[in-house]
């Protein structure tokens, strides 16, 4: 999941259908979605949210959403 | 001729609009709902420009969204100017393709094509604009390059409303356009293919207008069917998912005829400097240390010389000028001292903070401008997510430092309606602009060694005050509703400083305007009351209506420390707005300046009830012009009055427990 990754890492999304609806859209809005590349760019202190790379874009997150989205390590 | 600009947030939008139409714009409503439009005339006067609020999509998910919907739904719009980012062609296009499906005559001010350049993004216009069957005007709207022959090309040149077709959607989606085309059967509306696309993407606006023609039953089992014959014969999950493969699949097709990659630079400057403000040890240290550094500026090292020079202006030339001037031309007593004691000193009062105030505002704008307002939001959602609130609305509060009013109407960009209304109602505890002229005073003339470390104390307890209150409210009245957080953030931009300024301004003429107009009415009222008694006029001040009104009150306000006629009329005064207090202090206390009222206060007040009297402004009510946001904003009236309530009743408690609890640990 994209939990997992470090920083500086960075995967395909496989599965997205688990985060929560609203998320999904949001990200779909920015063109994340599967088959998107994404690299982590930042993961904020004490469970904080996750910042991700996409297409030069930057996008914030929170953890417990990255934890919903499945991704393939590259 | 009205034209509309729309575009994705973060595109340059606000850049492009302030250099196609100069100076000239004027603020109006909505018809039917009270949502600020920002109007514009362009430079040649051919046409007028309307601002749209940054939009990724044309079905909405938050209230900012809502209104660009409703503006298509229901306003006679007559063209589109359509602002993309060079840098994120992609998912620009997918707004761009809707767009082209409301089949008005749309041009495209393709913006950014430098930083596109510097990633090694090569854009052919020529073929995009053949692709998309519009005009592309490339431009770059911080430096104003190409926006006059953009301007040119839309308000003179002919557009034609016939495009061609995009997209075929496929036999079941062409079929269900024209089965609506029949249930509306010849309705005025916009186009409707648009409608239908919309409607079968699920925009929840959409659906609602064609209510007053469809039955909502037979809406649904249109909808329905079209969604099921989708699912089986395409095997796809959803038809909203459908509609945007099929647009993506264009999209990808015009990309790989127009755009050629090259090498890219190595690190952009963003990367760096997220590298150092996002980190995760420095960021919240980074974010802490910028607020004190806008805080001295505006405080201590450059608004408090500026605010002090101009006081000295104020109470010294002009005063003396004005006072020659009601001599010469023998003035009555009367008007001598509505003049002097009442417009120059409620005036000239609020005045004196406009450095201050333009500064804070500066600042404001500055962080808005460069993109660290989104790390902000970034660095602070855990903390708000512990409190039932986002990140996100950590950006109406910033700005609620500079004016509660545009604060609550930032919260528009909040998501989810639960966390929208908290964050409004919670905005009005961050310490705007007009009351730090209330603190300046007292730490004058009580804390004169820590003024700074004072004010920040106040600032402090709003934010911990609302922190604490979001945790109490969305644990009772609002529980339940889930929260949501995806922030997109943007790259850092340089501000141009004609931009900066012009934003500043826009913030910050409002103030001025307000000390002319609504001070100035209130001033002499003020002052009339405090001149006029129940026997008669030119009474002692302790006899006149002003002290009978305060007095009413003043007991109340006996156990927090400050139980005199002066504050009690003070205080009615600051719900009008904030800055009348100083107003009403200068012209109860007869002095002209700052300097000898501060004097006079250590006589009235001690220091802990100084600050316990802070606390309170700080707290107590919102603004009269900030209950109206409230109300326009929110809708009810149930939580307008909320808001008044509930912080007049923090405000006794924490001025209660400052008061005492100071005592208790032996300050006076």
């Amino acid at each position: 999941m994209l939990a997992q990754l470090k920083t500086g890492e960075k995967g395909i999304i496989s599965n997205i259908s688990k985060a929560d609806a609203l998320v999904r859209r949001r990200l779909l809005d920015l063109g994340i979605t599967e088959g998107s590349e994404v690299c982590i760019k930042c993961i904020m202190p004490f469970g904080g949210p996750y910042m991700l790379e996409y297409c030069g874009q930057c996008v914030g997150i929170r953890r417990k959403e990255a934890i919903q989205i499945e991704v393939e390590r590259l | 001729m009205e034209i509309a600009l729309l575009g994705n947030p973060n595109t340059g939008k606000t850049s492009l609009f302030n250099h196609l139409t100069g100076s000239y714009e004027y603020v109006g409503n909505w018809s039917g709902v009270t949502v600020e439009k920002k109007v514009g005339l362009f430079k040649n006067k051919r046409a007028t420009l309307i601002d749209l609020p940054g939009i990724y999509t044309l079905n909405p998910l938050s209230k900012d969204e809502g209104v660009v919907t409703n503006y298509f739904l229901k306003e006679q719009l007559d063209q589109l100017l359509n602002i993309l980012d060079a840098s994120q062609l992609e998912r620009n296009l997918h707004l761009t393709i809707q767009l082209l499906e409301y089949e008005k005559p749309l041009t495209i001010g393709l913006n950014m094509i430098d930083v596109a350049k510097n990633r090694g993004i090569h854009i052919d216009t020529n073929l995009l604009s053949h692709r998309l069957g519009v005009q592309v005007n490339p431009v770059i709207a911080r430096s104003g390059k190409g926006c006059d022959a953009l301007a040119e090309s839309i308000t003179t040149v002919k557009q034609c409303n016939t495009q061609k077709l995009l997209i075929n959607y496929g036999k079941v989606i062409e079929d269900a356009i024209i089965e609506l085309e029949e249930m509306l059967n010849g309705k005025q509306t916009p186009s409707i293919r648009w409608l239908t696309l919309q409607l079968l993407e699920g925009n929840p606006y959409v659906r609602e207008y064609l209510h007053q023609w469809v039955k909502p039953e037979v809406l649904s089992n249109f909808v329905n069917g079209v969604s099921q014959q989708i699912i089986s014969s395409e095997g796809i999950m959803t038809l909203e998912q459908f509609i945007y493969l099929k647009r993506k699949a264009v999209i990808q097709s015009i990309l790989n005829d127009a755009v050629t990659y090259s090498e890219k630079e190595k690190t952009p400057f963003t990367e760096k400097v997220d590298k150092i403000v996002t980190n995760k040890f420095l960021g919240m240290p980074i974010f802490l240390l910028m607020m004190y550094l806008m805080f001295m500026l505006t405080f201590n090292w450059l608004g408090f010389p500026l605010s002090d020079a101009l006081d000295s202006l104020i109470s010294g030339p002009i005063t003396e000028w004005t006072i020659n001037l009601l001599t010469l031309v023998g003035a009555t007593d009367f008007l001598y001292s509505l003049v002097v004691d009442g417009i120059i000193a409620g005036v000239g009062g609020v005045i004196v903070f406009v450095p201050q105030i333009f500064i804070l505002f500066f600042f404001i704008s500055l962080l808005e401008d460069s993109g660290y307002m989104a790390r902000v939001a970034l660095v602070m959602d855990r903390i708000m997510e512990h409190v039932g609130l986002n990140g996100k609305a950590f950006i109406p509060m910033m700005i609620g430092f500079g004016c509660n009013v545009p604060g609550i109407m930032a919260a528009r960009t909040i998501e989810t309606p639960k966390e929208r209304l908290l964050t409004i109602l919670l905005t009005p505890l961050m310490s705007c602009s007009a009351r730090l002229p209330v603190y300046a005073l007292f730490v004058g003339s009580f804390f004169v060694k820590q003024e700074a470390l004072i004010v920040l104390s106040l600032y402090i307890l709003g934010i911990l005050v609302s922190l604490l209150l979001a945790k109490i409210f969305s644990k009772t009245l609002l529980s339940g509703e889930t929260s949501l957080f995806v922030i997109e953030l943007p790259p850092y931009r340089l501000p141009q400083g004609k931009a900066l300024w012009r934003s500043t301004w826009d913030k910050g003429k409002n103030f001025v305007k307000k000390a002319g107009t609504f001070i100035f009415a209130g001033s002499v009222f003020i002052w009339l009351l405090s001149y006029a008694g129940p026997n008669g006029l030119n009474v002692n001040m302790d006899d006149s209506y002003l002290a009978a009104i305060g007095g009413v009150i003043a007991p109340l306000l006996q156990p927090i420390g400050f139980g005199s006629w002066q504050a009690g009329s003070a205080l009615l005064t600051g719900f009008l707005a904030k800055e009348a207090i100083i107003s009403t202090m200068n012209i109860i206390y007869f002095v002209p300046d700052e300097a000898s009222l501060q004097g006079l206060l250590a006589s009235t007040f001690t220091p802990l009830s100084a600050y316990s009297f802070m606390a309170f402004i700080l707290l107590y009510i919102p603004c009269l012009a900030t209950v109206a946001t409230i109300y326009k904003e929110t809708g009810s009236k149930k939580w307008t009055i909320f808001s008044c309530f509930y912080a007049l009743i923090i405000a006794y408690v924490i001025s209660l427990i400052i008061y005492h609890g100071g005592k208790l640990l032996g300050f006076t």
